[in-house]
């Protein structure tokens, strides 16, 4: 078995980012000293996932207030309006306003990837994007268009500028969909996610990955899913342990390759490395190929140091499980 | 001096009020060392005052201290309590930060935490019961790092013997009224989470007789938790509805639920100042339903108040107090 590591997401921000932006904001610095500080603590970012050899690297994405922010700003019909608890963190986001169907002014990643790609050659970047069932599920929808409709516009701009991230060099595509994880999800609305995500992701020649997190998927919800046209499946394992392990048990990954949120991102505390290695085995039993092993979400809800510590402890107990669980 | 709470609808509140000006600097004073402990609790105490006026200005019955000296429900008690460290920052939304609190040692109560407010609230309260409120011990294990306790289970019990100590020297000194609040519950509405806060509860409240335990939780899924929490030793929820738009409701008549209910009427997230007919028709939607008497419903907002500016603030309340006045002499 192939074990390798990536962290699922966005990183937390510096004392000196959150102060840039913060001056930013009073108008007492320049955009440009903005990038500057931004591109400082990105550098580190990726660096410190470079350090410990993790496959796909991200380049944190300090500067997003949220997941969907960055593609509400860059798409014209869509604003932003007021806060809502973001799962279930003491996190908010702000409620994205669809207006009508999102028509892209710009992409969000190929100017990212351009930005950063040279910090982390010769290592290439992972771009992630919120998916099309939990940016529908979680914004307002003040466009006149069904769910269904608005869901599928959504999927049609996402899907133009994962093309756009390819083309600027990126090395894999992850879609978020922690929705899916929610116990009010409907086998329908799987089944919807499972279409638009196959159709986003169709004709692209790097790796894709569906990430589900902050909770285990329902086992119809999940079975939905089984149908997704995405190279790799990545599951919140070490949330509700007890849980993803049973509905892998039952219901393994339908040929996708598993990648496992084994690393809490959530929690500060060092992980337990036999725990971690006692999931891997049950969730691999009687699989051969390759195993991404990841956070069990992104970074943002802890401090910025943490961070870099769990990076640290995924790529070591990424590098230990790669060269015990290869010789069972 | 003695006040007669109403048999029918008592009105309460859940218990932060927006801050009275003043309130935020004297806390950075105590934060930054400038002032002890004791001088702050004095200090605060003319904010606590404006509080109180508000509250009986406007006809409650059953009001609170306002949590004038709590810049935030988990941070205040872990600035108090040995055992956690100042933490680290982590953002809450957009740009904006807060010092998560981490649990570094063993923890340890060494002082109270909140009683000295309590009574200062209750000796202006006209003789008004005071809800003595305290963070249940879910809510602090959840919205704080840990890196000392092997386990959740090993870290909620330590917690929720910090909190029995304070609730029993609260209600040694006169607290008749014990809100624990537990709002991290609902965002995590699983039965094994509703286990595990439920057996700290039950450790909290053991014992406790001739008081009222109350427990307030709000937004999230409500509907969802409700089922595991009703053998809660506890003798009232105070539940958030207005919020969701009465969403509740239904789960209250499918569940058989007989505790008393702190009836959340009023929107804190919303400037929009409710109508007295607009909480009335709540109070009459939820009898209606036939769940439970009068004597079982307390008329509270949906969450503390905190987030309101203070004039709105009050005119709900005088809404939320005029529209139980009319249930009362309808029910």
């Amino acid at each position: 078995m192939e074990i390798w590591g990536s962290v699922l997401g966005g990183y937390p921000r510096t004392r000196e980012e959150r102060h840039a932006l913060r001056d930013l904001e009073r108008g007492a610095i320049a955009t440009h000293e903005l990038e500057i500080r931004t591109l400082m603590a990105s550098s580190v970012i990726i660096g410190s996932q470079e350090a410990v050899g993790l496959r796909y690297v991200v380049d944190g994405m300090v500067d997003w207030h949220d997941m969907f922010r960055p593609f509400a700003s860059a798409w014209r019909n869509v604003t932003v309006g007021g806060l809502l608890r973001y799962f279930d963190n003491n996190f908010f986001y702000r409620i994205p306003v669809f207006t009508d169907r999102p028509d892209p002014e710009y992409f969000v990643w190929p100017g990212r990837l351009r930005t950063f790609s040279a910090i982390a050659d010769p290592q290439p970047l992972k771009v992630v994007v919120p998916g099309p069932l939990t940016f529908t599920l979680m914004s307002k929808n003040a466009s006149g268009m069904s769910k269904e409709d608005l869901a599928a516009s959504i999927a049609s701009a996402l899907a133009l500028e994962l093309r756009a991230a390819q083309d600027s060099g990126a090395i894999a595509v992850q879609i978020d969909e922690p929705m899916l994880s929610d116990s009010d999800i409907s086998a329908d609305d799987a089944r919807l996610a499972a279409e638009l995500i196959s159709s986003m992701v169709s004709g692209l020649k790097v790796p894709s990955i569906l990430a589900i997190y902050y909770n285990v998927p329902r086992d119809d919800v999940y079975e939905r899913l089984l149908d997704t046209k995405v190279t790799y499946i990545s599951l919140d394992v070490a949330d509700a342990p007890s849980r993803a392990l049973d509905l892998i048990a039952k219901k393994g990954f339908g040929g996708h390759r598993p990648v496992l949120g084994l690393i809490d991102a959530r929690r500060i505390e060092d992980d337990d490395y036999e725990r971690v290695k006692e999931w891997l085995l049950q969730a691999t039993r009687g699989y051969d190929g390759d195993v991404g092993v990841t956070t069990t979400t992104w970074f943002d809800t802890i401090p910025y140091r943490y961070s870099l510590r769990k990076t640290v402890i995924l790529g070591s107990y990424v590098e230990r499980l790669a060269s015990e669980v290869s010789r069972l | 001096m003695s006040y007669q709470v109403p048999s029918k609808f008592p009105t309460t509140v859940i218990g932060s009020y927006p801050k009275i000006a003043g309130a935020s600097e004297i806390i950075k004073m105590r934060d930054k060392g400038l002032i002890s402990e004791a001088e702050f609790h004095e200090k605060i105490r003319r904010p606590i005052a404006e509080v109180v006026k508000d509250y009986i200005e406007a006809g409650i019955d059953i009001i609170s201290d306002g949590e004038q000296s709590r810049e935030d429900m988990v941070v205040y008690f872990a600035h108090r309590v040995k055992g956690y460290s100042e933490g680290d920052w982590v953002r809450i939304y957009d740009n904006m930060y807060f010092r998560k609190p981490i649990i570094v040692d063993e923890l340890r109560r060494e002082a109270s935490l909140a009683i000295d407010d309590w009574l200062y609230a209750s000796s202006i309260s006209g003789g008004r019961p005071v809800k003595f409120i305290i963070t249940g011990p879910y809510t602090m294990m959840e919205w704080s790092f840990n890196v000392h306790y092997k386990s959740r289970e090993e870290l909620i019990m330590a917690l929720a013997k910090i909190i029995r100590e304070e609730i029993l020297d609260a209600v040694k000194a006169g607290a008749k009224y014990v809100q624990v609040d537990e709002p991290a519950l609902s965002t995590r509405p699983w039965k094994e989470e509703a286990e595990l806060a439920g057996e700290a509860l039950r450790y909290v409240f053991a014992g406790l007789e001739g008081v009222k335990k109350i427990v307030h939780i709000c937004y999230g899924k409500l509907e969802k938790i409700l089922q595991y929490i009703l053998d809660y030793p506890v003798d009232q929820f105070a539940l958030e509805f207005k919020n969701s738009n009465f969403r509740l409701l239904p789960y209250l008549k499918e569940y058989g639920y007989d505790k008393e209910l702190g009836y959340g009427v009023v929107d804190v997230h919303s400037l929009q100042v409710e109508s007295v007919k607009e909480v009335r028709n709540a109070i009459d939607m939820l009898m209606k339903l036939d769940i439970l008497p009068p004597e079982k419903v307390y008329i509270n907002p949906d969450c503390g108040l905190k987030p309101l500016p203070r004039e709105i603030a009050k005119a709900k309340l005088i809404n939320m107090v005029k529209a139980a006045e009319e249930a009362r002499r309808a029910w």
